[in-house]
């Protein structure tokens, strides 16, 4: 059995829960795959997992919502015990990485973290994944079965619907109060395209200045090509953009289809969250900044004359 | 025979090194246009315990040696030559109480010079190889010695703690009749003037220091009426090994620049770093810094292990010193037209090397030096 | 209180990442204290100087090299470490499942353990380690005060930010913006001297056995254009866009 822990949001599954069945699907030998829903709207995004085949299974107690690492753990630790599943999947979110781990103690097998791959031979898993901040792929097997594997988010092809509808039930599951009480929380809105789910990104890096030239640059220029905004390490600690935005190391990795890097110099702490996006465009008037390196598209020059320059010439 | 540096020893580097590349050398450039006493990153400094190292433990110091400053210096050096100089001349001050204080004096200057700066006042503008020459004086009037006269070219002087004086008295011409005199910054009749238009070394503070009937007990002298000459040459013999060290951080920095331009820039189709004549440059500045680096070490360890070191130190100071004004003039070719330019970091590294092998001893005073200890 | 600060050391950022055949070859890199864990030795300093009474001990699983790191911390403020020596790489829950023994043996009651680490790009030992040990663990920690053993939190969650409470004992990861490093003073660098440093293996902690092995390294290879557009910035913005539209065909 490969059990996966898709995530859901309103009753509609991430984009990343169809990611999760691609990687399942790779896995040749270890059976058949179910799915575990938790959280209230879990019915229906479990509904949607039929179509691929996937027999899900939702447990819509409120206590899952918000995330807690030790009321997911036991939930999936349990079901995945309670099924023999000899892999489990969840998407590398912050949330996936927070519990992952400790499904793979709790079961006492091995972890696969953030892959990007992962194959099967029936006995083994072995698995693709970044090390050494996004600079090497490691190739990692494991014989330690069950193996929990979080799957990294926007590299795997969204699966299709296919085979044989799986089957949808209700389950019962205890929910484990965790030690961690949440006492508040703050969602961090700076509107537009989420910055995971991008197809163009524009980073504004130290060049921009200031909180001002993201409102006078950035932001028209991303919403003149529908872009996600995001901003470098110096950018959050100068306080200028939330974390919520930061790309990089300790950030959010993407990979998208176009990445603007503008006024970002290319710390290597930076490119590992965004050296796999398939076209990266640099604009920086330090003709030895680092970015120019991995750049496709580059314009050495200044930020204040190109962006508005580039603004012009979508918008004319 | 044993080349590794001690835990402490790679740790105090790695501080240092962090300290340097993150505190100094992003405003190195700024400092140097400005003529900028950068007083903030100086109390850093003082405040992460790398001013004065060689204190005594027993005085609250930390009884760190030569070897230490070395590693110190180095790393200042690669950042900016200017403010290893502000940190590493203070030295000047601390080593002649060490070697020629009592006990007594030392419980009373040293703790000033714990987080204060110390400078060394032994040039005038009339001497300077010729220190015998000088002709500031001083004279005993009861239990105190009044001081009088003009020293010139004194590193830290108006923005330090203490100031270590020599002087010439009535008791006997010429270097016969000198003492060395500590005197407090606060004593009344001691001003200073900043000179301005350095070449380089800019961030340094470079004063004129006159002496205007100040009056200190005879209890501030070092060692006895006479001792003062000797007692320079002792500090001076020690002292030109972290200059040389930051030749050697200059020369590393000259050289890794080269290095990083040499990759980069296309010439006749590749990057000039595959044509000999840049390749035999580097190589040549590559061998200096080696042979400088260890040269300065090997001076350091015999300072520390208490062996005559005058010999050593002088070939460290003239060769490093040397070797770091031709490879910093050797990496301004290198970059060719953008090396001329400052808004590129190597001009300003040959002008700030000039001053290595002119003060603390020029290159021709270490050369008398290295040839008398042959002689004698 | 005892808080235990767990350490690592990996390649310096700058550092260039070479392979030698199929594994990646460290000869000659500089190597540093992962900069996510000098989050969790500054704010276990802070927390002492707070005025919690605290014992303040690291541990780090690793080869010899690791000294040099762990000396650092003794040099920032650790009171003693203990170096669990191996040369054997172990994937992170085996790591955590060591670490948790040495814990356990030292007793502790709040762990500091670095967010994302830069060799295996792992944020997984904090969470295994939490688990090993039967505690809760928060990690992207941004925010954090103690009073008594109640910890209050800000921490970085999928959507925004969470404010969380938790009792010791805890596990606390961390992440950039928790405070700012201090350097070490060279006073402290003398006296980490005399500071205990005890070696230990894994097999004084149970000795598991690695659940993976790496059985290849790549350098992550993406060639570039590396397209340089020349002019004035009306003319290379319009370059720009052309290539956009026309070449990669991605507007």
């Amino acid at each position: 059995m490969i059990l996966l822990v898709p995530e859901h949001l309103a009753g509609k599954l991430r984009p990343s829960a169809r990611e999760l069945v691609t990687a399942a699907r790779a896995l040749t030998g270890l059976g058949d795959i179910h799915a575990l829903l938790l959280g209230p709207g879990a019915a229906e995004a479990a509904a949607e997992m039929v179509a691929f085949g996937v027999n899900a299974r939702h447990c819509a107690e409120a206590g899952y919502e918000p995330f807690t690492a030790e009321a997911w753990t036991t939930a999936v630790a349990g079901f995945a015990k309670e099924l023999g599943a000899k892999a489990v999947l969840m998407p590398a979110t912050r949330s996936g990485l927070s519990y992952g781990p400790r499904v793979a103690v709790r079961l006492g097998g091995a972890l696969l973290e953030d892959v990007i791959e992962a194959t099967s031979d029936g006995t083994s898993v072995t698995a693709k994944r970044f090390t050494y901040l996004s600079r090497v792929t490691e190739t990692v097997r494991t014989a330690a079965l069950p193996v929990v594997i979080s799957v990294k988010v926007n590299v795997l092809v969204p699966a299709e619907p296919a085979g044989s509808a799986g089957s949808v039930a209700a389950t019962e599951l205890p929910v484990e109060v965790g030690r961690v009480e949440i006492l508040s929380q703050a969602k961090a809105s700076t509107g537009g395209v989420a910055l995971d789910e991008a197809n163009i990104v524009v980073t504004g890096g130290r060049g921009v200045g200031g909180p001002d030239g993201f409102t006078k640059h950035i932001e028209p220029l991303a919403a003149c090509v529908g872009a996600a905004v995001g901003a470098t390490r110096a950018v959050v600690d100068a306080g200028w953009r939330p974390y919520s935005d930061q790309v990089g190391q300790t950030g959010k990795s993407v990979a998208p289809n176009v990445y603007l890097a503008i006024g970002v110099s290319g710390a290597v702490q930076h490119l590992s969250g965004m050296n796999r996006s398939k076209l990266i465009v640099a604009v920086n008037k330090d003709k030895d900044a680092p970015i120019f390196k991995v750049a496709d598209y580059s314009i050495i020059g200044d930020l204040n004359e190109v962006v508005p320059a580039l603004i012009a010439n979508l918008q004319g | 025979m044993n080349f590794d540096f001690t835990p402490e020893q790679k740790e105090i580097q790695r501080l240092a090194r962090q300290f340097a590349m993150e505190q100094v050398l992003p405003h190195a450039a700024e400092w140097d246009r400005a003529e900028t006493f950068p007083v903030d990153t100086v109390k850093h400094a003082a405040d992460l315990g790398l001013l004065n190292i060689g204190i005594p433990e027993e005085y609250g110091g930390l009884g760190l040696g030569v070897v230490e400053e070395v590693l110190i210096g180095e790393e200042l050096g690669y950042a900016c030559m200017g403010f290893d100089t502000i940190i590493l001349a203070s030295d000047l001050a601390v080593t002649p109480i060490k070697i020629a204080g009592s006990d007594e004096q030392k419980k009373r200057f040293f703790p000033p010079l714990l987080t204060g700066l110390g400078a060394f006042c032994l040039s005038e503008a009339d001497s300077g190889s010729d220190a015998s020459a000088m002709k500031t004086k001083a004279e005993f009037v009861g239990d105190d010695i009044v001081i009088n006269g003009t020293k010139m070219w004194i590193t830290n002087g108006g923005v330090c703690s203490m100031y270590v004086v020599l002087c010439r008295t009535a008791h006997a011409e010429g270097n016969k009749g000198t003492i060395c005199v500590v005197v407090p910054a606060e004593t009344p009749g001691v001003s200073h003037n900043k000179l301005h238009g350095k070449m380089g070394q800019r961030c340094s503070y470079t004063a004129e220091v006159i002496f205007e009937n100040v009056r200190v007990p005879k209890a501030n002298m070092l060692g006895g009426l006479g001792d003062g000459f000797k007692i320079a040459l002792r500090t001076l013999d020690r002292t030109r090994i972290t200059v040389a060290s930051g030749s050697v951080g200059l020369l590393r920095r000259a050289l890794d620049e080269s290095v990083k331009y040499a990759k980069t820039r296309l010439a006749f189709g590749k990057p000039i770093a595959e044509l000999q004549a840049i390749q035999f440059k580097l190589a040549e500045m590559k061998m200096s810094l080696e042979t400088s680096r260890l040269q300065t070490y090997y001076a350091a360890w015999l300072v520390d292990n208490d062996r005559p070191h005058g010999q050593a130190s002088a070939i460290a100071k003239c060769r490093s010193s040397e070797a770091a004004f031709a490879g910093a003039a050797e990496a301004i070719q290198i970059h060719g037209g953008y090396g001329y330019m400052n808004d590129f970091p190597v001009e300003k590294l040959l002008r700030d090397s000039k001053l290595n092998m002119i003060y603390e001893g020029t290159s021709e005073i270490q050369r008398i030096v290295v040839a008398r200890s042959m002689l004698k | 209180m005892k808080i235990c600060t767990i350490l690592k050391q990996v390649p310096d950022a700058e550092a260039s990442i070479r392979t030698a055949g199929d594994r990646v070859d460290l000869a000659g890199v500089t190597f540093v204290m992962d900069g996510m864990d000098e989050y969790g030795v500054e704010e276990a300093i802070r927390l002492r100087e707070a005025g919690h009474q605290a014992e303040i001990y690291t541990i780090a699983l690793g080869p010899k090299r690791f000294e040099e790191s762990i000396r650092t911390s003794l040099a920032l403020g650790s009171d003693r470490a203990v170096h669990i020596e191996t040369n054997d790489v172990l994937d992170v829950v085996t790591q955590a499942r060591v670490i948790a023994e040495a814990v356990k043996k030292e007793g502790a009651d709040l762990v500091f353990v670095g967010g994302k680490e830069a060799d295996w790009d792992s944020s997984a030992l904090g969470p295994a380690l939490a688990e090993a040990l039967g505690w809760p663990h928060l990690d992207w920690t941004t925010k954090l005060t103690l009073t008594g053993t109640v910890i209050e939190a800000t921490h970085d969650t999928d959507t925004g930010t969470e404010n969380v409470k938790i009792s010791l004992p805890a596990v606390v990861t961390t992440q950039q913006g928790l405070n700012e490093p201090r350097y070490p003073t060279l006073p402290n660098i003398m006296k980490a001297k005399r500071k205990e440093l005890r070696k230990a293996t894994p097999a004084d902690y149970g000795a598991p056995a690695a659940l993976t092995t790496t059985v290849g390294e790549a350098i992550q290879v993406k060639t570039r254009l590396n397209k340089v557009f020349e002019g004035d910035a009306a003319d290379t913005a319009k370059q720009l866009i052309s290539a956009l539209r026309n070449e990669a065909k991605v507007l």
